[in-house]
């Protein structure tokens, strides 16, 4: 840990134990994921890739994995559009119903997660709506939309009012504006939002545990696996989904962190 | 190339925003070729008159014509007009030459002939070797020069500039001054210009309109604002004016006397009819330059004159104003500039002075 000389030792002391009994759990699968286990405990002399061997084997695991892909792509997808519109509708002006619009948007983000899951349930089983993937893609959007929504509205808001008048001005038309001028301000803000949405979306579990059909996610067949018991391809399951979601978050903050200009 | 035909008009044009008014029932005429400037402290209503002619914002009530025609519902892209913004609202993604070509793409025109005004346009700015570069790879003059070709290339009406050179230096701003100057005249187009510097308005305006607090105060030309103001707020808002407060006594032609602490002055109210039908008694003020002041030589025949104490001299430059306390038990404080010369100028503080200045350049406005 780097200490310049203003830092006193006990400060460096007590945020290095905070990481180690915090964060330390998380690598305890990573790394136990590549060595053998016997009678339920690890082998740390028998390093073996035995574990992923067996995952990308399980025919169940993979279409998990591509119902995963499915619903995370359709939620960026549907996010998207739905948070630009509603970016530009709450940017353009200053009214009630734009606040109540926006407080509703977060509410689903802000709630936990139980109660979103059990009152989309409700609702699909009132209008007899038959639970797929499709009402997990629902869910999922509803909960990634108050993300996707608050990305664009802030680069929106960032943008000098004076470029869309100044667009007008030229004699462009409304669609003209928003092609030629809004979309491409805003293209790293919807990569960054689409990959942030994507990461959540992809271990989300119980919007999905709720809302699902007989269809399996990643998240869901993880959950299933462990009440079975626990076996070494869970670890590797384990760090698999570390490993992808961190990267993905690596790549959101480097499309939404300020450029140096 | 200013004619006496109307481009635009303003008739009795008001805006409220909520509770506020900021501007109360302005008429305008813009004759069609000119060099218009608006002029006022922040806060006056101008870029609010800007942005109701551009169509950002829509009147309160009052009508905006076009050559006679009302335009106030007609929406902003659909108006021919063109600004250039305070911020220059360059669009960042797009080069020099996109931003410069964006009004003629999206109205349809053929690349080639965009490509053909561009260049004319980029050329008409010096900025034609700059056509590939970003925004963010330019200086703030040369982003104005941008601003500026994007207005012109799609051939407006009028162009409306909202305070285009607050941003850049002083240096700078004198030479984007007459080269705005210069592209006005060259290809003969109605300017709109908004701007709080008065030194600014002067330089460049055909015609200024000074305004303050949602009215305008006088429209008239640079001269005309300048040495016959025609309110207080003109008569102060230009320098470091002398206005001596006093009663209005007789008139006679082109002169009309003034009663103040310094005696009884002669003013030149020739043009201003207002003044010379003013009832006798009423309270004005005697408006004189600091350099339309003299030192007088004993027994200069003169009808303005004042004696009194040099009380400051500030050394400004090429420029000595000097302070000076006049009058009897009615002290009044008086600035004169004097031309600044290596020795010093003729006066020292404590000296008395004797002072005097010409009728002509002595002009009243109503208290």
């Amino acid at each position: 840990m780097i200490r310049d000389s203003k830092t006193p030792y006990w400060l460096v002391g007590i945020t290095g134990l905070v990481f180690i009994l915090l964060y330390g759990p998380i690598f305890v699968p990573i790394a136990s994921s590549f060595f053998a286990l016997k009678q339920g405990v690890v082998d740390w002399q028998q390093p073996t890739a035995s574990a992923y061997v067996t995952l990308v084997s399980n025919e169940g695991i993979l279409v998990a994995l591509r119902n995963t892909l499915v619903v995370g792509g359709a939620a960026v997808v549907c996010s998207l559009i739905l948070g630009i519109a509603s970016a530009l509708y709450v940017n353009s002006g200053r009214s009630k119903d734009r606040a109540l619009l926006q407080f509703i948007i977060f509410l689903p983000f802000l709630m936990p997660p139980i109660i979103t899951g059990l009152a989309l349930l409700i609702y699909f089983r009132e209008i007899e709506f038959d639970r797929s993937l499709v009402t997990v893609i629902i869910g999922h959007t509803v909960f990634v939309l108050a993300l996707v929504y608050r990305t664009l509205l802030v680069r929106l808001q960032s943008l000098s009012r004076s470029l869309v008048e100044a667009s007008y001005d030229l004699g462009a038309s409304g669609w003209q504006t928003f092609r030629y001028v809004l979309l491409p301000n805003l293209t790293s803000a919807m990569i960054g939002a689409g990959i942030l949405a994507f990461a959540l979306s992809f271990d989300e579990t119980m919007i999905t545990l709720l809302v699902t059909g007989t269809d399996n996610t990643l998240p869901i067949r993880l959950w299933a696996m462990m009440r079975l018991g626990f076996t070494p391809d869970i670890n590797a399951l384990v760090a698999v989904i570390l490993a992808f979601t961190t990267l993905l978050c690596l790549l959101a903050a480097r499309y939404l962190m300020p450029r140096e200009s | 190339m200013t004619t006496e035909r109307l481009l635009l008009e303003l008739k009795a044009v008001s805006k409220s925003f909520g509770q506020t008014e900021v501007l109360q029932r302005i008429d305008l005429a813009v004759r069609d070729g000119e060099f218009i400037t608006i002029l006022g402290p922040s806060g006056s209503g101008k870029t609010t008159i800007l942005r109701m002619i551009g169509g950002f914002e829509s009147p309160s009530s009052g009508e905006i014509l076009l050559d006679g025609a009302d335009i106030s519902a007609l929406p902003i892209n659909k108006r021919p007009f063109n600004t250039v913004f305070q911020d220059y609202a360059l669009f960042p993604h797009m080069t020099v030459a996109a931003n410069v070509g964006y009004g003629l793409k999206v109205r349809g025109v053929k690349n080639a002939e965009i490509e053909t005004r561009v260049g004319e346009a980029l050329q008409l700015v010096a900025l034609r070797d700059f056509a590939g570069r970003f925004p963010a790879q330019l200086s703030g003059g040369q982003r104005q020069r941008v601003a500026l070709a994007r207005a012109i290339i799609c051939r407006p009406r009028l162009i409306l500039l909202d305070e285009p050179l607050a941003a850049l230096d002083v240096e700078l701003r004198r030479q984007m001054q007459s080269f705005l100057k210069d592209i006005q005249r060259e290809i003969k187009t109605t300017f709109l210009f908004v701007t709080h510097d008065q030194e600014e308005a002067i330089a460049m305006a055909d015609r200024i309109c000074v305004m303050n607090s949602g009215h305008i105060q006088q429209l008239g030309s640079a001269h005309e604002v300048y040495y016959r103001p025609a309110s207080e707020f003109v008569a102060r808002f230009f320098g470091d004016n002398n206005l001596v407060e006093g009663r209005l006594g007789p008139s006679s032609g082109d002169r009309r006397r003034i009663e103040t602490p310094l005696g009884a002055l002669v003013c030149a109210i020739d043009g201003q009819p207002h003044l010379a039908a003013a009832p006798e008694g009423a309270a004005a003020y005697a408006v004189f330059r600091p350099e339309a002041l003299s030192l007088a030589s004993t027994g200069s025949s003169e009808e303005n004159r004042a004696h009194g104490l040099v009380t400051g001299l500030h050394f400004a430059g090429a420029h000595t104003l000097t302070s000076i306390r006049a009058g009897g038990h009615e002290p009044v404080n008086l600035r004169l500039r004097l031309p600044s010369k290596v020795e010093g100028v003729a006066l020292r503080a404590g000296e008395a002075a004797d002072l005097y200045w010409r009728p002509s350049e002595c002009r009243l406005v109503l208290k």
